[in-house]
């Protein structure tokens, strides 16, 4: 077998540059002809020599003699990438379902994916992050040991189950924001396309993760969120890097901070196991989001300079929501261990949490190349003054 | 030393099974279901509940209308299968489940109450049924016949 | 400013959101599973409304807000056009049975097969891979259009998706590991079973996907186990086979719930079976028809050669017409068996020709 390039053309059959043959029967399917299953049974009756093959597809293939052999991790996504099949173009027009590397057939009706070019959702970690995320695979109903919540003061419990609600309600914009682009996003980029299968994944263990914990100990659902910043992340219009930078990056990052606080404050091993578990897949969608963007930033021209108004309505919209006292007095009381100190020393934390938040969110930013100096609202740029 | 098919040769399997994590990962993991085993004349029930095979007996022929699904072949068939498996330390590529269910036109997986549903259990489940027997590598086997 | 109360100031809490809740005082207890989704199906958080009218994304069961953005402009908002009775259950067996194709896969049993050999089983990776894309983008959609009132089995789907994602990656590793390479695009995945992307409602789409696709690739994926010729394919295809059963279960599980819950759509569910037993009909289970570029690979992998082709294209068809048995004791179960007494549907002659 011979490698072939190209047009798919078999050597030494037909002229060269022949098309494949079309996968059309001759003959019209059996469904249009009356009594086609009696016929077919009748015929199956009767011995049948079966036509012979046709075999047009044997010696089609771009490239052959590809031996990818398993690492030290097994056998990665990422690994292969060798010669064609890691070739990740610029932009990707196929609009069918052609995998990367396979020779398409010509004629087939477009299936319509509107994501095509390369820099709207590529990261290089995304291979990577796919095989870590199904490694470090984690079950809430087993994984966690439930058995160690232990009744806590009504206030706490209270204030646990609201948070708890919130970042149930959090997760299901991850499951909606993401499956929303998910399947607009071309196979060029399957690398992409698989990683967000785990992010979406990672959303749903922690939307039930967190519906548990308020049911499992004496309390019960809370109070909804405001959701504006959801509706924020759900109406990106301006495509998927808009919504990643909300999404894994300002959002994100919050939701994240608050976990590592949610994680240092747990009261049982329990939450613990949820809080650092949820933790982990939060970095992993955090490093896909800086990635994308980076990626993006530079690799087209005025992103840089989108991703600073994207920015600042963003943060304008965090803003507003964290004017709702909600969110803010029940994390205090977690804090707390009470509501009796949730005003001090709940608070004083709270603060901590958010001054962390700001600030790595920053330092985030300052990395892509977007500096938030310029119009970054003081609400936010508070925390790091009263330090 | 346990001889098939008896409720201490599938009870020593079951404690093989149920001790060792390597068979309760890697596409095992939990599951719920009640397998039967048709060898000749006799009839065992398997209880599969969470990571363990819980509990093993043996039925009467019309107590496998309990199960989900039975697996059915001649005791000549079991004994190539199980002494395959013991041979090469799992069944090799000509003895797993799946390959003796397509292999023989009346199939080896069946039920009697005839639920799909149920019998698609040994589908969603192969891979916990293949570690099942797998097991019966570690178990000291003689055959009654 | 949210309806929770004034803005805190300073030293103040305003606590009004402690008496905003839903129902209170549940404890959800772990059974022998673990704590499972359907552990917490209590009280009225277990209770899902026949028609949701959740516009801003609340966990069920949640306290609402007047005030609380809408996000929703979901289209499938009520119990009978999505419900089946054991998602929680398919939801938690989908995340304990997960696996790695990484390393749950022994590719270092992979040894040089013969061209013919390699060549049939890479076309057929290739075939995979595409048909896979499907599966993993239309769940995708639904997904997200779906209000998360009902997110048993929106969770469900998020499996799938997840569980296809690495069916997809697993058949590609397979072309790429053994000196092949990946092959011809079927193109099949537009037009007849592209029609799973053009469904307009929910039921239609499982139909077609869970019931008539995911039984289809199963039967391939169970193909695939028999036919393999080293422990990394049996692997490899027995993994999939089980993620391939618990999507057709879905399948199964939703339209048994249509057929009790919504009598008043069977006749156009009818009409959504029809349409897949005419797929079945015009595939292979014609031994006189065309094979498709898969089929033939797969004739040749179960023939164990191309000079072998027919051999194992009898075996292909025999296979096939136990697919067929199955996915008719599978529409039983469903409770449209009717269709198979009542000589609506043709496969009963097919299947009483075939056993005569």
């Amino acid at each position: 077998m011979t490698q072939n390039t190209g047009t798919g053309a078999r050597p030494g059959v037909g002229p060269a540059g022949s098309e494949p043959a079309s996968a059309t029967p001759a003959t019209p399917p059996p469904f249009d002809r009356p009594n086609a299953a009696v016929a077919a049974a009748q015929a199956d009756a009767a011995p049948v020599k079966p036509p012979p093959p046709r075999l047009t597809w044997m010696g089609i293939t771009h490239q052959w003699g590809t031996r990818v052999k398993p690492g030290k991790h097994g056998l990665r996504l990422g690994d292969l990438n060798v010669g064609i099949y890691g070739e990740v173009p610029a932009v990707w027009n196929d609009q069918t379902r052609n995998p990367r590397g396979a020779v398409a057939r010509r004629g087939i009706p477009p299936v319509g994916y509107s994501i095509r070019d390369k820099a709207d959702l590529w990261a290089d970690c995304a291979a990577d992050l796919y095989e870590e995320a199904i490694q470090r695979r984690w079950a809430p109903a087993t994984d966690v040991p439930w058995a160690t919540l232990a009744s806590l003061p009504d206030d706490l419990e209270a204030a646990i189950c609201q948070v708890a609600t919130e970042l149930s309600q959090y997760a299901n914009v991850d499951v909606e924001a993401v499956t929303h682009w998910q399947h607009q996003m071309a196979y060029g980029y399957h690398e992409v396309k698989q990683f967000l299968a785990t992010v979406s994944f990672d959303a749903a263990r922690h939307l039930e993760a967190f519906r548990k914990r308020a049911l499992a100990n004496g309390g019960g659902l809370g109070l909804e969120g405001p959701g504006e910043v959801n509706r924020m992340i759900l109406e990106s219009r301006g495509g998927w890097t808009e919504t990643v930078l909300y999404l894994f990056v300002l959002r994100g990052l919050f939701t994240q901070t608050m976990l590592r606080y949610l994680e240092r404050y747990a009261t049982c091993d329990a939450e613990r196991a949820i809080y650092g578990n949820c933790l982990e897949d939060k970095a992993r969608h955090l490093t896909y989001g800086v990635d994308h963007l980076w990626y993006s930033i530079n690799h087209q021209p005025d992103q840089k300079l989108i991703t600073q108004q994207l920015c600042i309505i963003g943060e304008r919209v965090l803003v507003r929501e964290l004017k709702d006292p909600v969110l803010r007095e029940a994390l205090s009381i977690v804090f707390a261990g009470g509501v009796a100190r949730a005003a001090s020393e709940g608070a004083a934390v709270y603060r901590k949490m958010m001054r962390d938040f700001v600030r790595r969110y920053l330092d985030v930013m300052k990395w892509l190349g977007v500096e938030r100096t310029a119009m970054f609202p003081d609400e936010l740029a508070q925390y790091l003054r009263n330090d | 030393m346990a001889t098939f098919p008896s409720t201490d040769w599938f009870d020593a399997v079951r404690k093989a099974f149920n001790a060792d994590d390597a068979f309760h990962g890697a596409g095992g993991g939990a599951c719920s279901t009640v397998m039967g085993a048709k060898i000749g004349r006799r009839q065992f029930l398997l209880t599969f509940e969470g990571l363990e095979c819980s509990a093993a007996r043996e039925v009467s022929e019309p107590d496998l209308a309990t199960a989900d699904f039975y697996l059915d072949m001649p005791y000549a068939d079991w004994r190539a299968m199980i002494q395959n498996i013991a041979a090469n330390g799992r069944a090799d590529l000509h003895h797993t489940l799946n390959t003796l269910d397509l292999d023989r036109p009346e199939g080896l997986s069946r039920s009697i109450h005839g639920d799909q549903y149920r019998e698609d259990l040994f589908f969603r489940y192969n891979q916990t049924m293949q570690f099942y027997f797998d097991a019966s590598a570690r178990v000291k086997t003689e055959f009654a016949e | 400013m949210g309806e929770a109360g004034a803005a805190s100031q300073q030293g103040e809490l305003d606590l009004g959101w402690m008496k905003r809740r839903g129902e209170w005082g549940v404890r959800a207890e772990p059974s022998k599973q673990g704590l499972t989704l359907a552990d917490i199906q209590i009280g009225s958080y277990g209770d899902p409304v026949a028609v949701s009218d959740n516009q801003t994304g609340r966990p069920r069961g949640a306290a609402a807000r007047a005030t609380s953005m809408r996000i929703g402009g979901y289209s499938v908002t009520r119990k009978s056009e999505i419900w089946l009775e054991n998602a929680s259950f398919l939801y938690e067996e989908a995340l304990q049975r997960q696996w790695s194709s990484a390393t749950d896969v022994p590719w270092h049993t992979i040894r040089p097969l013969p061209d013919d050999i390699e060549q049939a089983q890479c076309q057929l990776a290739t075939f995979l891979t595409e048909v896979e894309f499907v599966a993993g983008d239309v769940p995708a959609r639904w997904i997200s259009q779906t209000t998360p009132d009902y997110f048993e089995p929106r969770q469900c789907l998020l499996a799938q998706v997840m569980d296809e994602s690495r069916h997809m990656d697993v058949f590609r590793k397979r072309a790429l590991a053994n000196g092949g390479g990946l092959m011809l695009t079927s193109g099949g995945t537009a037009g007849v079973v592209g029609s799973i992307d053009l469904s307009r409602d929910f039921t239609e789409m499982s139909s077609r996907l869970h019931i008539s696709g995911e039984g289809a690739v199963l039967t391939i994926f169970r193909m695939g186990e028999l036919m393999a010729y080293n422990e990394a394919e049996k692997a490899m295809y027995r993994l999939c086979s089980q993620d391939e059963a618990r999507h057709v279960a879905f399948g199964v599980m939703h339209m048994r719930y249509m057929s009790e819950a919504a009598p008043e759509r069977r006749e156009e569910i009818q009409c959504y079976l029809d349409e897949a037993e005419r797929q079945i009909l015009a595939g292979s289970q014609n031994p006189a028809g065309t094979q498709t570029d898969a089929s033939e690979a797969l004739a040749i992998l179960l023939g164990g050669g191309k000079d072998k082709y027919d051999e194992g294209l009898k075996k292909l068809i025999a296979i096939r017409k136990r697919q067929v048995t199955e996915y008719v004791k599978r529409v039983r179960t469903t409770g449209f068996g009717d269709r198979f007494d009542n000589g609506r549907s043709q496969l009963p002659a097919l299947m009483n020709q075939a056993a005569a």
